[in-house]
């Protein structure tokens, strides 16, 4: 396990990654812990409206409905991390999918993935993306599945690409030569090769899709079930004009999670990808 | 150099910014969240399109604060006394934008053929209408089937618009041009549209009213979210916020500026109730023991004070509390009690399951992009949680609501309805057995059905007698509240806003929906 | 392979695109339950099953989806996009209007951050690992991880609100109705806030892009050359460096487009700036499928040509590219 050890040391030699995942620990430990730490959920009234942080009981104030502030923005984190994670490992199933098949055998299915994601280059994203949730009816699952379906051909771009470049590789052939089935050698011997771009990517991607859960739930096409930043955001419109907090506050916490898993992700870079000055 | 103190203090009041200069003259600007789809008013009867062409169209009578008829562009009226004949004389002094005389032909064919064809709200109560005639050139008569007690609060501009005949008879009135430069006999008249900016309306220099109207003209224009329509109200951009333009949330904000004056019954001749629907049609919302416990469980109070900021109060009728026939005697009220909430629930064998859960199932939102209504529902959401029922919030838009609701594929909905002063006209469609349509919004969608007060809605709107009538609609209030036929939650008050040097905006419990024609600007 | 030659094939991709657009979102937007009579229907708080049938009649969704589609492709080839359920004016009269609007805003975004990203990532590769350098990225990581909506509120409410320096919302000054210069300059202080909101995401991605392509160019032999020849290290970073690395700069623009356009729906929604993004989220929720699809072909033709401008820069830019690869 020394090549373990060696990369940890690269990873955590760097300042900002160690800080990315000092506080990306925190605020998971927080979302994770959300039901423990406080006994009411985020849609129990405990108070005025309105009321400033360092209120009696709130630490972070009320909002419009007099809700704490504080249990919001824990069980926020909830779903930010849910979304962002489960979001990309949807992405990175499909793109990893399409993307070593065709970057394996190339030709026409090659083809028809290279005009796909050329396709998701034209196409305003974010815009399809609100077509998709709106038409499914926002929920959850389809907050997910929509960042998933406008976000994969990123991934396959760059598996395609790995799968290219490796699989004239003298070990593919080797292994061909040992006559190992196709599946067999994609997924054995040049996934795990592929590997380190991929977690590169999947890792910056988790941090965008937050970015963009938070940007749906702000225009009202988030899960009205649940309570995430961005719909604490979006409630806090016209109150931001009479209490500051109300909107501050979660806009604070998304940019310091994104900030968090952006900084892992150049960590990450750096340790999997050794390469010249950066 | 500016001074820092003086801006913050500033930005706690009315806001300044560094524009630049310039001189309003005697017009007046107002917001439209969105831009109509037309401006032919039967033809799209919202608020909006009332607030705009409230100025443009009128109609034969106004009425006061007490709902009492009084004359416009019918100067008298006589009703027979077997309420079976209705005569309007006509002022013969008015004319159209366009030059045209207002005649007896224009109401024949406005309450003979086009309001009855496109416009959902005469429909009711045109179908108690056996003929309208003229009888000369300013005299109308109208012949009913049968006596319809609240046929003349139906005249009222929002359900009976007159529209030229000269510009729309014989036409495809869907189609019609002038939908897009509407020609009424109002005090102000349609001059442009600047799609994506503004619409504007100019003075009509020969209106009937003398002295009217006050100002050279109105500009509409586009606001898409609260924050900007605050902001405009505040410095002064614009001069008047209408129903629902500034979130309630600044509400205090705006009744406590100085330079803003507030109207919290400029809609009190709407009696909008904010209600929810169940879905009657499903177990165990047939239950009445359900619907009783439903009320029990929702601090509407709070509902009320919390969520809507203190405007309006918790609705305990059909009826609301503003309006003729309203009885508080008789009412069966569902106080906040989730202990008998509980109990009723339990008698009725609804206990709790795994987890403390008795029942779930679905609140259909209304799509307001989060804002009151959804805040609304997850409140009550939170409390009926209290007493075991889990309730799941399904988001929507308008396409889907509507579809959802008209095709009865829901278990409960957020709605609102307005009761415009008889519930003839306002109430009675939501619990006839004779109004479950599918698939149409606005009919009774709960499949309520009680032949008890089928025939007493009958009766009451037949009755001449005041008296009579008011006994009738006592006596279905009784039941409808025993029943829980639906789940009142509140009498919601739109506020209109507008600046101080605006005087005499609301004239009568229509508020702009009765036009600009006497305001003033100081 | 000639320019002419080039441009004609790539319009010729920009018109396949556009029909593989046309076709994907034709189909998706049919299979969302509701029509335009349901529209209408919830818009105008009325229909009954007389009032549907004339509205399904008057659109033709009556007939079979294939004659719908055929129907609505040979339509769209003559440049008519369909008319809008709830604006009832022809769909690109609707975008026209609004079109403007987004193009000036996205202009000025995209002005400011080549500009300022050019400049902050020059400021880091100067020194790389100086404090300066530190400084660049990290801003960079946080413009990255910043909310844009929330970005512009933090923005009105900071100079809006509490500085007063500039006009929160909207692209001109209600009811001021400014001609001539007066009007200019109204929207020109409009715009700064929403501009700069719309800008810092790509500003960031700027700077890091013109470090990373600056300490590459940095160590071709061209500039190794130019600098043994003797030329002063100003000038070898003017002359050699920077405009080589500027070459990387012109793609990524492209490739950026549609971004930018999802980033418009957002900032124009926060500043209620009167765009293609409120227009499109208007449609969306409202689901005026017309709409939608008119803004879905017109985006992807405009990022379309974009990308061919600035393929075609990037071939001036740099003539060792060989044109069509």
């Amino acid at each position: 396990m020394k090549l373990t050890a060696r990369f940890a040391h690269r990873f955590f030699s760097r300042p900002t990654a160690l800080v990315g995942f000092a506080l990306f620990a925190v605020i998971a430990l927080v979302a994770l812990l959300a039901p423990v730490i406080f006994a009411r959920g985020p849609f129990s009234i405990v108070g005025m409206p309105l009321l400033p942080p360092g209120a009696p009981g709130l630490l972070a104030g009320s909002d419009v409905l007099g809700r704490d502030m504080a249990v919001g923005l824990a069980y926020g984190a909830r779903i930010s991390l849910l979304v962002g994670i489960a979001s990309t490992l949807f992405a990175v199933g499909i793109g990893v999918l399409l993307g070593a098949v065709a970057g394996y055998y190339g030709g026409l299915v090659d083809d028809l993935l290279m005009r796909i994601t050329e396709f998701f280059q034209i196409i305003p994203s974010f815009v399809l993306l609100m077509v998709l949730v709106a038409f499914l009816q926002p929920s959850l699952g389809s907050t997910v599945i929509g960042i998933a379906l406008v976000t994969w051909p990123q991934v396959a771009r760059v598996v395609r690409g790995e799968f290219l470049s490796l699989r004239s590789r003298e070990f593919v052939q080797a292994a061909r030569t040992l006559g190992e089935g196709d599946i067999r050698i994609i997924f054995t011997q040049i996934l795990p090769n592929a590997l380190p771009p991929i977690v590169v990517v999947s890792s910056m991607m988790v941090g965008s899709a937050i970015l963009t859960e938070s940007a749906l739930s702000f225009l009202g096409l988030g899960d009205p079930n649940l309570l995430s930043w961005g719909s604490m955001i979006g409630g806090a419109r016209s109150a931001m004009w009479v209490a500051w907090w109300t909107s501050v506050l979660p806009g604070l916490s998304i940019m310091v999670t994104v900030l968090a898993l952006n900084f892992i992700g150049d960590g990450l870079n750096d340790a999997l990808r050794p390469r010249g000055p950066r | 150099m500016l001074d820092r103190r003086g801006l913050l203090s500033a930005a706690g009041g009315m806001l300044a910014f560094p524009a630049q200069a310039y001189a309003p003259g005697r017009v007046i600007n107002a917001m439209m969240t969105d831009e109509p789809a037309t401006l032919c008013y039967p033809l799209f009867n919202t608020r909006l399109v009332q607030e705009i062409c409230g100025n443009i169209n009128e109609s034969l009578l106004l009425f006061d604060w007490q709902f009492k008829p009084q004359p416009n562009l019918a100067r008298a009226f006589e009703m027979s006394s077997d309420g079976l004949t209705y005569t309007f004389h006509l002022r013969p002094d008015v004319q159209w934008h366009d030059g045209v005389k207002f005649t007896a032909r224009d109401v024949v064919f406005s309450c003979g053929t086009m309001l009855p064809q496109v416009n959902p709200r005469s429909r009711n109560a045109f179908s108690h209408v056996a003929s309208v005639t003229a009888k000369d050139a300013y005299t109308v008569v109208f012949r009913m089937k049968e006596p319809f007690n609240a046929f003349l609060l139906s005249l009222m501009a929002s359900s009976a618009p007159m529209m030229p005949a000269h510009i729309y008879e014989g036409t495809d009135f869907r189609t019609n041009p002038f939908n897009f430069k509407p020609i009424g006999t109002g005090p102000f008249r349609f001059a442009q549209w600047k799609r994506g900016r503004f619409i504007h309306l100019t003075r009509n220099e020969h209106y009937w009213r003398p002295g009217q109207p006050g100002m050279d003209g109105i500009y509409y224009r586009v606001c898409p979210t609260p924050e900007q329509r605050m902001v405009a109200m505040e410095t002064g951009a614009v001069d008047i916020a209408m129903a629902d333009d500034i979130d309630t949330v600044v509400n205090s904000r705006m009744v406590a500026n100085p330079n803003i004056v507030s109207r919290a019954d400029a809609y009190n001749g709407t009696g909008e109730i904010t209600v929810m629907e169940l879905n009657m049609r499903r177990w165990p919302f047939s239950d009445r023991r359900f619907r009783a416990a439903f009320l029990h469980a929702v601090d509407r109070e709070f509902l009320v004070k919390g969520i809507n900021f203190g405007l309006g109060k918790v609705a305990h009728s059909p009826i609301p509390s503003t309006a003729p026939y309203h009885d508080d005697k008789v009412l069966t009220k569902y106080h906040y009690d989730p202990a008998k909430a509980r109990a009723l629930l339990d008698e009725m064998g609804l206990k709790p399951k795994l987890g403390g859960v008795r029942h779930r199932f679905g609140i259909m939102l209304t799509p307001d992009g989060g804002g009151a209504w959804t805040r609304g529902a997850q409140y009550i959401k939170q409390a009926l949680s209290e007493v075991g029922l889990a309730a799941e919030l399904e988001a929507t838009d308008w396409p889907t609501q509507s579809r959802r609701s008209g095709n009865w594929e829901f278990d409960c909905d957020c709605n609102s309805y307005g009761e415009y002063g008889d519930p003839a006209i306002g109430t009675s469609r939501f619990f006839l057995t004779s109004n479950i349509r599918k698939g149409v919004p606005l009919t009774n969608l709960q499949g309520y059905s009680n032949p008890e007060v089928d025939k007493l809605f009958g009766q009451a709107a037949v009755a001449i007698d005041p008296a009579q009538a008011q006994a009738h609609y006592s006596r279905l209030q009784q039941i409808l509240t025993h029943d829980v036929a639906m789940l009142w939650l509140y009498e919601r008050n739109p506020m209109l806003f507008h600046n101080k040097r605006l005087k005499h905006v609301v004239t009568g419990p229509n508020g702009p929906a009765d036009g600009f024609g006497a305001a003033t600007l100081a | 392979m000639n320019r002419l030659q080039f441009i004609a094939m790539r319009l010729v991709k920009t018109v396949l695109v556009t029909i593989a657009v046309v076709l994907l979102s034709f189909f998706l937007i049919r299979l969302a339950p509701g029509d335009a009579a349901t529209v209408m229907a919830g818009q105008s708080g009325y229909a009954d099953e007389a009032f549907m049938k004339s509205l399904r009649a008057e659109y033709g969704l009556d007939q079979p989806l294939p004659v719908q589609l055929a129907k609505y492709l040979g339509a769209v080839a003559h440049g008519d996009l369909g008319t809008s359920y709830v604006r009832r004016q022809p769909v690109l009269d609707v975008i026209l209007e609004r079109l403007p609007n987004t193009l000036l805003l996205d202009a000025f975004a995209l002005l400011v951050a080549i500009t300022g990203g050019v400049w902050l990532g020059k400021i880091a590769a100067r020194k790389p690992g100086s404090v300066g350098d530190a400084t660049v990225t990290v801003l960079a990581m946080l413009f990255y991880a910043v909310p844009q909506f929330w970005l512009g509120m933090m923005a009105v409410l900071v100079f809006a609100v509490w500085l007063a320096w500039l006009p929160p919302f909207g692209i001109e000054t209600m009811g001021a109705d400014f001609t001539g210069m007066a009007r200019l300059v109204d929207i020109a202080q409009h715009m700064i806030l929403p501009g700069m909101t719309l800008a810092l995401y790509f500003l960031a991605s700027y700077a890091r892009l013109t470090r990373t392509a600056m300490l590459e160019v940095a160590d071709a032999d061209f500039v190794k050359t130019a600098r043994a020849k003797g030329i002063s290290e100003r000038q070898v970073a003017r002359r050699h460096i920077l405009r080589n690395a500027l070459i990387p700069l012109v793609t990524f623009a492209g490739l950026q487009a549609s971004i930018l356009v999802g980033g418009s729906v957002l900032v124009e929604n926060v500043f209620s700036w009167p765009g293609i993004g409120t227009l499109a989220y208007d449609a969306v929720t409202a689901r005026d499928n017309p709409l939608l699809l008119g803004i879905f072909i017109v985006t992807a033709i405009l990022v379309s040509l974009f990308n061919l401008v600035t393929d075609i820069a990037y071939s001036i830019a740099d003539p060792r590219v060989e044109l069509g690869q």
